[in-house]
């Protein structure tokens, strides 16, 4: 028993001693195995989120070849409901990866962690298995070796100072900058410079064109001494037609010898440039790839259109607006200028107010009836670069009505008119002078300026007249008159300086007495009138939707002139310009003769 | 016999109970691996990149995006939980510097501060950064500097004033990390060292001039460890993560010693420290092992006893020519500096915007349906005038602020120059002041120690022993 003992412990002896002698070698081993398992894992686990990752180039929103294909084809095709699904699709496909992928990667960076944990562990245990004991030997010359590390470590580190120097004087000398310190070049930018100030016309130019919707002021009457006939000949003095490519309700610009209209439709919207000489199209232009426009157009009343508003001019730059909210210009040459979009109007019909212009100034009446309150604003850009002058939020709801500008009370006034308020804004920065709560039912008559006076309709209720001389709230205050007969529903009234004329959707055409607003005359003409009435000199221009034209005598008497009957259907406003009165109709661009 | 004693002589048995052929082909493994990880490190730099991710195209659907919120501020208790966190860590390390002499010690206070600082609080709050606040707040009278960041500012700072730098030793997770990783040191050699040194005031002040502007904290946007405590951060970033996490594993840690800008202001503060750490409160034996052992680089031999007179007179000339050719540094770098308010405001992004713009206005380009250029471009729409004006001022600011970054690249130049040209006397070795990390790994190098820790008898005379000099 003793000696089995004996040699069992003999045994154990021999075993720990073999034990002791390989254990070191073994857990070395062990240990080199660890560091490479731990390195094969963190491998694994960075070449999986690598792949995550390449693969996730290819599903990038921005840059996705197939979404950004997509979505040219939508830009080509905007009413293709597939591809819209489609894109929808990939939309949600890809976020739904980027999300997937983004706890991948969390999961992968903890993995990574552990892996190089362990990997760590086992290296540095392995390497202190390995490792030598330093054995460090006396130096006897460290006095020369400290004087030498002392001049080169100075060498280095004036290289780091050259390094420095150089890269950093590269780089003042190399980089440069559009953005000027100086005030002038700054202005030059904002459209405020020398050039700017050039390049806008005076306002004595704008006064002798027809850069806007019924002309500089909004007045719908020319000024001056004209002499317009129909020549005895039922199709009127016609001096040149010239069909339009494209349907639109917006009236006639013309600035010397160029006369500019829009036209569209969901597929597209363009602008038309004819010579005002002879009729010929000079150019067109479509507007489109707007920045932030949506494919998608908004529902359109077709009563309406995508072009109702009417153009403006700067004799430089042709503006226009569509529907969908794109604004845009183009210089005379045809080639574009600048544009964006101004967000999609909310108008139960569309939107259909047109621009107004002054000097440098192009302005947006945008009244919306839909959507979010606040909504409804008044925005000014700068004609040459499309620059937001300044935006203002206007307490109003819907309107169909235009804008005009007009110099009254010392001020540069904008007036208009929406649901429920005539306002007045200062054209150098939108605050409001006065405003007055006035309107009802659905505001499609703009104001006129005459006589001193601001003339607005409400809808086949009132006619009414404000001094424009007040601030804030004039509700009460500085009504002049009001006329409670005939009101128009559609058009707006015009005047020469005098009286007032009216005309209703059903042909009541009504002369009013700018003083005090009586009215004077009323004669019913049973034809159906969009197109607001124009006044030439002395001559009265009323235009029926089915084509017929009417010239009756400005006078305190009804007196019809003329009358003649166009193959065509009229909804836009006449322009008066250089003895020659410009149509739109529905297929046609109409220029009579008259003798200024 | 402590545990890490008896480790390591385990340690060392086992090293040479095993075969030559074994331990090479151990060594090539273990370069292997190294290797392979460093590859695997610098492949997934990208993996973790974070990419940019545009709102869905909902404009024609009216949907409106919901506004981007930010999460709520951390609790008040909570911040003073880390400032309290902070005070304990550095109070601990201070024990185990000067008291304990434990490198376990701080090695298991690394490891909390790593997990607190690093992994939890996910490298933020951090001193480090603080700088940059400060400095925006003494610019900028609408800032104000939290009383947290303050603590976090100065807690390591005054602790360095007096007693080195304690933080680095144990309580910063961008240190701990490092320390972790750090596998096979090779020694920097000295010029090198010294060249590299002045990148951390340079850093420090390209950082202070970029936060005085306003325009953002660079130190913190460019700090390559964060992103691995937040296990997320752009692509550039995590490369320069794994970049400087492999340098890690052979150079002993290479963002402390050649990047970090709040290393460069502890450095400072403890030059002027009262106590400082010692190899060994006992006699050196200048044995050379301490040297062996530190991986920074920041033990500094015994100076030589006599110096030649043939050698000073050269050597004040040319201290006189450098200290005379600080000023001129400051003002060349100055003048550089005036240059620089072009290209380093481009960073700001409401100059890069402003410049965008005017480039948009005198030739158009079209960035495409709801791009990120073109929204900003429509902001700006709104209101250029501000929008330039107040590029043009930014741009004054940065003017003035690359004057002074510009002079202080001059005097940290300058003044490095100087200190390389000045002969310090030394009779031990010891850690460099500024240099030294306090990590206590040099006092169990030292026989001296062993023997005052009762692992080895004092009659039995060190290992490689020279000449013994007592402290003074």
């Amino acid at each position: 028993m003793t000696s089995s003992n004996a040699k069992t412990q003999r045994r154990k002896d021999a075993m720990s001693d073999w034990l002791r002698a390989f254990a070191p070698l073994r857990l070395c081993v062990g240990l080199s195995r660890t560091t490479w398992v731990a390195a094969a894992f963190c491998a694994l686990v960075c070449g999986a989120m690598l792949y995550q990752h390449s693969a996730a180039a290819e599903h990038d929103p921005w840059k996705s070849p197939q979404l950004l294909a997509l979505k040219e084809k939508l830009r080509a095709a905007p009413a293709d409901e597939s591809l819209r699904a489609e894109i929808r699709r990939l939309d949600l496909e890809f976020r739904q990866r980027y999300f997937r992928r983004l706890a991948l990667n969390l999961t992968g960076g903890w993995l990574l962690v552990a892996g190089v944990g362990a990997l760590l562990l086992a290296a540095k245990s392995a390497k202190r298995l390995t490792e030598k004991p330093p054995m460090p030997q006396r130096r006897t010359d460290a006095q020369a070796l400290a004087l030498q590390a002392a001049a080169r470590a100075r060498r280095s580190v004036a290289g780091v100072g050259a390094v420095f120097g150089t890269g950093l004087l590269a780089l003042a000398f190399m980089s440069q900058s559009p953005l000027s310190d100086k005030a002038g070049e700054v202005n030059k930018v904002l459209g405020g410079g020398e050039s700017a100030a050039s390049d806008a016309p005076s306002l004595a130019e704008f006064q002798t064109n027809w850069p806007s919707f019924r002309g500089s002021d909004g007045g719908g009457a020319a000024k001056g001494d004209w002499n317009l006939s129909f020549g005895g000949t039922p199709g009127g003095n016609v001096i040149w037609k010239s069909p339009i490519p494209a349907i639109g309700f917006n009236s006639p610009i013309v600035w010397s010898n160029r006369v500019f209209l829009s036209g569209g439709d969901a597929t597209k919207r363009q602008v038309f440039c004819f010579d005002a000489g002879d009729g010929k199209l000079l150019w067109q232009r479509a507007v489109e790839n707007v920045p932030g426009s949506p494919a998608k157009l908004p529902e359109i009343s077709d009563a309406t259109g995508h072009a109702a508003s009417t153009m403006a001019t700067d004799g430089r730059r042709a503006f226009v607006m569509f529907a969908n909210g794109d604004l845009a210009a183009f210089n005379f040459d045809g080639s574009p200028a600048w544009a964006k979009h101004l967000g999609v109007p909310k108008n139960m019909y569309g939107h259909a107010t047109s621009l107004a212009i002054w000097p440098g100034k192009l302005i947006v009446q945008l009244d919306q009836d839909e959507g979010a309150p606040g909504g409804s604003k008044l925005l000014a850009f700068a004609c040459a670069t499309g620059r937001a002058l300044w935006e203002r939020t206007k307490p109003t709801h819907g309107s169909w009505a235009s804008p005009i500008i007009v110099e009254a009370a010392g001020k540069t006034q904008i007036i208009t008119v929406a649901l429920p308020h005539v306002m007045s804004s200062s054209l150098a920065d939108g605050a409001e002078l006065w405003r007055a709560e006035l309107m009802e039912g659905e505001i499609t008559p703009s104001p006129i300026f005459a006589g001193g006076l601001a003339i607005v309709v409400n809808p086949s209720s009132k006619l009414l007249a404000l001094r424009p001389d007040g601030a804030g709230d004039v509700t009460k205050s500085h009504i002049a008159w009001t006329a409670e007969e005939n009101a128009p529903d559609v058009t707006s009234p015009v005047s020469n300086g005098e009286l007032v004329f009216t005309v209703t959707s059903s042909g009541m055409l009504t002369c009013f007495d700018l003083k005090d607003g009586k009215k004077v005359w009323q004669k019913d003409l049973e034809l159906e009138v969009q197109a607001s009435p124009g006044i030439a000199g002395n001559r009265l221009f009323v235009l029926s939707t089915k084509g017929d034209a009417l010239l009756v005598e400005a006078g305190r008497e009804f007196k019809e002139l003329g009358r003649a009957k166009f193959a065509d259907l009229f909804h836009g406003s006449p322009a008066f310009l250089h003895g020659r009165v410009y149509l739109r109709g529905a297929t046609n661009l109409w220029c009579l003769g008259g003798k200024k | 016999m402590t545990g890490e004693h008896r480790r390591e002589e385990e340690a060392s048995a086992n090293s040479h109970s095993l075969s030559p052929a074994a331990g090479e082909r151990a060594r090539v493994r273990g370069k292997a691996v190294r290797f392979v990880v460093a590859m695997c490190s610098l492949l997934a730099s990208t993996a973790f990149a974070e990419p940019r991710f545009p709102p869905p195209d909902f404009s024609e659907t009216n949907h409106q995006i919901p506004i981007t919120t930010t999460p709520p501020a951390r609790a008040e208790w909570m911040q003073y939980l880390d400032v309290a966190v902070l005070a304990g860590c550095l109070g601990v390390a201070l024990w185990f510097i000067y008291q304990k002499r434990s490198r376990r010690g701080l090695f298991w206070l690394s490891i909390f501060s790593l997990a607190y600082f690093g992994f939890w609080r996910k490298g933020c709050i951090c001193a480090i950064g603080a700088p940059q606040n400060i400095i925006l707040g003494l610019f900028d009278a609408g800032y104000t500097v939290p009383l947290t960041v303050i603590a976090f500012f100065a807690l390591p700072l005054i602790v360095a004033l007096f007693a080195g730098r304690a933080f680095c030793a144990g309580v910063c997770p961008h240190g701990a990390l490092q320390d972790l990783l750090l596998i096979k040191p090779m020694k920097v050699p000295a010029w090198l060292e010294h060249a590299l040194g002045v990148l951390p005031f340079i850093f420090l002040g390209f950082g202070l001039a970029f936060a005085a502007t306003g325009t953002g904290f660079p130190i913190c946007r460019y700090d390559p460890i964060v992103p691995i405590f937040r296990l997320n951060g752009p692509g550039l970033l995590i490369a320069l993560a794994a970049l400087t996490l492999v340098l890690g594993m052979f150079v002993g840690r290479p963002y402390c010693r050649f990047l970090c800008p709040y290393g460069a202001l502890l450095k400072l503060a403890s030059l002027a420290s009262k106590w400082r750490v010692r190899v060994t409160p006992d006699i050196c034996t200048q044995c050379q092992l301490c040297q062996h052992s530190c991986p920074f680089g920041a033990m500094r031999e015994p100076s030589p006893g006599t110096v030649e007179p043939k050698l000073l007179a050269p050597e004040r000339r040319r201290l006189g020519w450098l200290v005379l050719l600080v000023p001129a540094l400051i003002v060349g770098g100055g003048l550089i500096g005036s240059r620089l308010a072009v290209p380093v405001a481009k960073l700001n992004p409401t100059v890069e915007l402003a410049e965008r713009y005017i480039k948009q206005q005198k030739s158009p380009v079209d960035y495409g349906l709801m791009t990120p250029e073109t929204l900003s471009l429509q902001r700006a729409d709104r209101d250029p005038e501000a929008l330039l004006k107040s590029a043009t001022d930014l741009r004054h600011r940065f003017w003035l602020a690359c004057v002074a970054f510009g002079g202080w690249i001059g005097l940290v130049l300058g003044m490095k120059l100087v200190t390389l040209s000045l002969r310090t006397l030394r009779t031990d070795f010891e850690p460099d002041r500024g240099a030294c990390f306090a990590c206590a790994r040099c006092f169990r190098s030292c026989p001296q120690e062993w023997v005052r820790a009762g692992l080895m008898p004092a009659s039995e005379p060190p290992l490689n022993s020279v000449t013994g000099t007592a402290k003074p």
